[in-house]
């Protein structure tokens, strides 16, 4: 999962630009836990942004993981299926729980 | 005003709801231990780093000694995955549509040239900065206090440029756009409105940061910069300005970025309050940028305190220190006062004379006499926005 690239930034002075070609924004590469569901989590939350965007809510309960999915799909129309919505509930319970159901 | 009203109704109406239930939602000092990753993002110092799609960094304590904000250590707050990282500026266009006499659309040279250049110093803050106050957990980002910073802006006014469009006279909304992009097509894109009685002449649509172009992720070529609002609307990467009779719907208008709409703009974790309103206006804020939760320093030496304090344009009657964790609190020493929308930096010069913790905390008082409550009487919302709690750091003395 390590994609790091090295970022080029030239420093020309145009007259409208001190950075006159595209910028390149990093990967980062997150510690992301393995186990039972991830790769529907991997299909189904980071199409729309990065794993660091969801730890970055500390551990939670399963409560929180199901909301917060549940408001990716009504929201911003993440199409996830109601099966899916379980198996990622849990891996995030699992992995980035905080122990309370609630 | 108001907003003493608040504080007053603020402290009586959390003892309430400490005493009535255990499930209320409390406030502590926002999350102060995360450091700056390894890695820059593009004309970036290395800084906190949340996320890198979109791009999230925050701004370390540090930062905060300083009234300017350098534009390398300024945060970051995209909401779309996509975004450009290229601009062709010969073929920039702003456009101005809708209810106007006239459409628009202005390159960057005529920008630059075609309309009178004016500059503010202001304050840009994210609704949810400090977010990470708040608990049970609020919604969003969990920013500590660097999701702002300050800086010398350059642009042409908005009312300028709707003036040479010239505005229809039914109309009475603005509504952004800028260059972001969701990945996916269904959801919803990021479009600001403003209702045109809101605009003043402080409004302005910027091109310069502290005397330089703006950094890509700080939204290059131009942004919106609304002095004294929380920076929910300062639209970046800005690309058309729609003007409307009616207001549109939107996802980012409705829904994100709103209080519970009573007078201490509060609610419960189990009752939330019906109706919300805009967050809008900034309150009364301080920040120690030094020392720091991790400084250590001699007995005796001299330790001087520098931080930030600001409003939503009143401007900073006063800053008081306190270094014995709030018992007794003295008047620090203001900056000169270079805009009334600007960070007025402060410091205090003390000599710790006991050893071992010693707490330091900070509280601006504005010029309408409204000042900055303890961090625990701070009220929760869920969208964990308007922290203004007191800022406290404990330093160790050897
Ligand atoms: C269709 C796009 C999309 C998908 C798919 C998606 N998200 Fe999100 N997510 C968003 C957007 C948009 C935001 C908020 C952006 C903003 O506020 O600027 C967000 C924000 C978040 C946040 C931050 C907290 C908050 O409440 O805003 C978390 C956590 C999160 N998403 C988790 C997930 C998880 C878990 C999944 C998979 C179940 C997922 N997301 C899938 C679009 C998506």
């Amino acid at each position: 999962m390590k994609k790091i690239i090295i970022l080029a930034i030239v420093a020309v002075s145009a007259l409208f630009a001190q950075v006159n070609e595209a910028v390149e924004v990093p990967y980062i590469s997150y510690e992301i836990k393995m186990g039972k569901g991830f790769e529907t989590v991997d299909a189904n939350c980071l199409m729309c942004h990065s794993f660091g965007y969801i730890i970055n809510q500390g551990p939670q309960s399963k409560d929180f993981w199901y909301k917060k999915t549940i408001k990716m799909i009504e929201h911003f129309k993440a199409p996830i299926t109601k099966e899916d919505t379980v198996i990622i509930t849990d891996y995030l319970f699992q992995h980035y729980g905080n122990g309370k159901l609630k | 005003m108001q907003r003493r009203d608040f504080l007053k109704a603020s402290v009586a109406a959390s003892a309430v709801a400490l005493s009535t239930s255990a499930f209320a939602g409390i406030t502590t000092q926002p999350i102060d231990s995360r450091k700056p990753s390894k890695i820059a993002f593009p004309e970036k110092k290395p800084l906190i780093t949340y996320s890198d799609r979109p791009p999230l960094l925050e701004s370390p304590r540090e930062t905060f000694s300083r009234s300017i904000t350098p534009n390398d250590e300024f945060f970051v707050r995209w909401h779309m995955p996509d975004i450009p990282t290229y601009i062709d500026t010969e073929a920039y266009r702003i456009s101005i549509n809708g209810l106007v006499e006239k459409e628009l659309s202005i390159s960057l040279k005529e920008l630059k040239n075609d309309f009178e250049q004016v500059e503010v110093t202001s304050v840009l803050q994210c609704g949810g900065n400090s977010r990470s106050a708040f608990k049970p957990i609020a919604g969003g980002i969990q920013w500590g206090s660097g999701a702002m910073g300050c800086a010398k802006w350059k642009g042409v006014r908005l009312s300028d440029i709707l003036n040479r469009a010239g505005i229809k006279k039914d109309a009475q909304w603005i509504g952004f756009n800028g260059s972001e992009k969701a990945i996916y097509y269904e959801t919803p894109n990021f479009v600001r409105e403003m209702k045109l009685d809101e605009l003043d002449d402080h409004v302005i649509v910027a091109y310069e940061m502290n005397g330089e172009d703006l950094p890509y992720l700080n939204g290059f070529p131009v942004r919106l910069i609304i002095p004294g609002h929380y920076s929910d609307s300062w639209v970046k990467m800005l690309s058309n300005i729609t003007v409307t009779k009616e207001y549109q719907s939107l996802f980012f208008m409705d829904i994100a970025y709103r209080v519970p709409d009573n007078a201490t703009e509060s609610e419960t974790p189990e009752k939330r309050f019906k109706t919300t309103k805009p967050i809008a206006i900034m309150n009364v804020k301080s920040v120690i940028g030094y020392p720091t939760n991790e400084t250590v320093v001699y007995h005796n030496s001299h330790v001087v305190v520098r931080g930030v304090a600001w409003d939503d344009g009143h401007g900073i009657k006063e800053v008081l220190v306190s270094i014995d964790g709030g018992k007794t609190w003295n008047t620090s020493i203001l900056e000169k006062d270079v805009d009334r929308y600007a960070f007025r930096g402060f410091r205090f010069s003390f000599k710790p004379t006991t050893y071992g913790k010693v707490t330091i905390m900070a509280k601006a008082i504005n010029r309408l006499g409204e000042e900055q409550p303890l961090a625990e009487n701070v009220l929760w919302n869920h969208g964990g926005y308007k922290y203004n709690g007191i800022d406290t750091v404990t330093i160790e003395v050897v």
